[in-house]
């Protein structure tokens, strides 16, 4: 029934999304979710026998691995280095921004929710509060054809700034699964070096494979069972099977160079099946009760993110002496959330601790998805606009074309 | 015929440029040889050791930004760095003493070169220094003329 279930969201997602999108101009994720919606439990899925989602638990685990994978491959140790420290600094102030307005926000209001330890509920939603929705930011930049130093700093910072959330996530996952401080250090330790160690000979082995490997077909069939077993191993020997997939794709493309892109290009085709599982499995979990009793959390969470990270990334853009256009529009522009801090909040379901927070943080990641992917697109234009960057490159290409 | 004797009888120019040379210069050699779609990088004692082709540079130096594309194409497009940042390291080379039909039977070889886009396959020494290309559209006239004598 679950497969069954599988194709009618896939189909649903992609009508309800591409609908949405021509119809009434909204971003297709908000397609996505209602499609999920329309077959959770209480709806249409009873109907067809899913009476629960424990089934989406592996989808999600794997899923998620793909994309730490791609994350983590997304620049070579060199292009990290051209990217500068205007882009460093300000990723970093921008991720820390968002984590400790959440985490403080949410720990000084003394939020608490009935079955949910306030720590608990905090470190999450901080974690997650740390990762953006590059394709609608970049959907911005492509519509008003965008260009300039501020568009450039965006462009540097949505590639950087979903890997150091999914480390972040990471680490607090290993903190929480841990009973006592004292036994999440080293727990912490374990998690960072068994997912380095076993993500760099994964992608060693998987690089020397390929060569031996000349029809992409086969290389596609390596590529994924590497990142299958790392995920299964990752979560045998309890360590973190998002930094073995990150670890994996940053070390697949150190050992491949520049041959590397067979070893990326057919899962970076599968990243939108991708995102359209996770937003319709987000929609399966959403729970018009638990949003409606939880809407003050829902908006205090959206706030503090927003707020964290304009004054975050305004003072990490600052401290490398980045221009007044790039400091005080960069936190704006990054507030889209989405794929990422979806699937994040989905894996939870499937950590035994964590099943009482998990379907809260699923919802209000959720509604404040569908907010920031319609409300930050405006905030990207705005951003852009305000820093005199909307139009540039049709520009720049007329003046090339008459002189 | 052998790999040595095509290319004496079909004098195609090979383009070669050195890794650090810049994008846009690659482009302006490219540009100023229209026939030629593949340039060829040499290394130390000028041996070959990377091949960068039109449509690959095309589209670091053209693609605008689409939501479409992956993390990983939007850094390249914000760090363009220089030829050898780019450059597939592992271009397949014909001998000299080889059969071009036995290149064109060799599929790894010929598949290899379809799927990195090259259009050209480098003729090289024992030291791995040029020697010259043989050109597919080249190959491709040559089998029309075989067929229509047959």
């Amino acid at each position: 029934m679950s497969v069954l279930l599988i194709g009618m969201l896939l189909l649903a997602g992609l009508g309800l999304g591409a609908l949405g999108s021509a119809l009434f101009r909204l971003p297709r994720v908000v397609g996505y979710i209602f499609a999920g919606i329309l077959f959770a439990p209480d709806f249409l899925g009873g109907l067809l026998g899913a009476d629960s989602t424990e089934w989406t638990r592996p989808i999600v685990a794997v899923t998620l691995g793909i994309i730490a994978y791609l994350i983590g491959g997304a620049a070579t140790i060199g292009q990290l280095r051209q990217l500068g420290w205007t882009i460093a600094s300000a990723t970093a102030g921008k991720v820390s921004g968002s984590f400790i307005a959440v985490l403080a926000g949410f720990s000084l209001l003394g939020v608490s929710v009935v079955d949910v330890p306030g720590w608990t509920l905090a470190l999450l939603l901080a974690a997650i509060a740390t990762t953006t929705a590059p394709a609608a930011i970049v959907a911005i930049i492509h519509q008003y054809r965008a260009q300039g130093p501020l568009t450039t700093v965006l462009l540097g910072m949505v590639a950087l700034d979903d890997a150091l959330a999914l480390i972040i996530f990471s680490l607090v996952l290993a903190g929480m699964e841990s009973s006592g401080f004292a036994a999440a250090v080293p727990a912490i330790i374990w998690e960072i070096m068994a997912a380095l160690g076993f993500g760099a000979a994964g992608g060693y082995l998987l690089e020397r494979t390929a060569r031996y490997l000349p029809e992409q077909e086969l290389q596609l069939v390596a590529l994924l069972g590497a990142i299958i077993l790392l995920t299964g191993l990752a979560n045998s020997w309890h360590f973190s099977p998002l930094l073995a997939a990150m670890a994996l794709g940053f070390f697949t493309r150190l050992f491949g160079g520049a041959h590397s892109e067979p070893l990326f290009r057919p899962l970076e085709n599968l990243q939108e099946v991708v995102f359209v599982l996770f937003f319709t499995l987000a929609g399966l979990h959403f729970s018009p009760g638990v949003v409606f009793s939880h809407a003050g959390l829902i908006v205090l969470y959206f706030v503090l993110r927003a707020g964290g990270q304009v004054v975050g990334a305004m003072v990490g853009a600052r401290l490398t002496g980045a221009p007044r256009a790039i400091s005080h529009n960069v936190g704006l522009v990054m507030l889209p959330q989405g794929g990422v801090a979806i699937g994040m909040a989905l894996l939870l379901t499937g950590v035994p601790r964590l099943e009482d927070s998990a379907l809260l943080v699923v919802n209000i990641v959720t509604a404040t998805t569908l907010l920031t992917e319609t409300l930050g697109a405006v905030a990207v234009r705005y951003g852009l606009a305000r820093a005199g960057e909307l139009g540039q490159a049709a520009k720049i290409t007329d003046t090339e074309t008459t002189t | 015929m052998k790999a040595s004797e095509w290319i004496a009888a079909y004098t195609a120019k090979p383009l070669t440029v050195t890794g650090e040379c810049s994008l846009q210069d690659a482009a302006r050699i490219l540009l100023d040889a229209p026939q030629s779609r593949d340039l060829f990088v040499l290394g130390d004692e000028d041996k070959v050791c990377g091949h960068l082709g039109l449509w690959h540079l095309s589209t670091l130096l053209l693609a605008k930004p689409r939501p479409s594309q992956s993390l990983r194409e939007l850094v390249e497009q914000i760090t363009p760095g220089c030829v050898a940042d780019h450059m597939d390291d592992r271009v397949m080379c014909a001998r000299a003493d080889e059969n071009v039909d036995e290149i064109l039977y060799r599929h790894d070889l010929f598949q290899q070169h379809v799927e990195r886009r090259v259009e050209d396959i480098p003729v090289v020494d024992d030291q791995r220094r040029m020697l010259g290309v043989i050109r597919l559209s080249d190959l491709l006239g040559k089998a029309l003329e075989t067929m229509n004598s047959g």
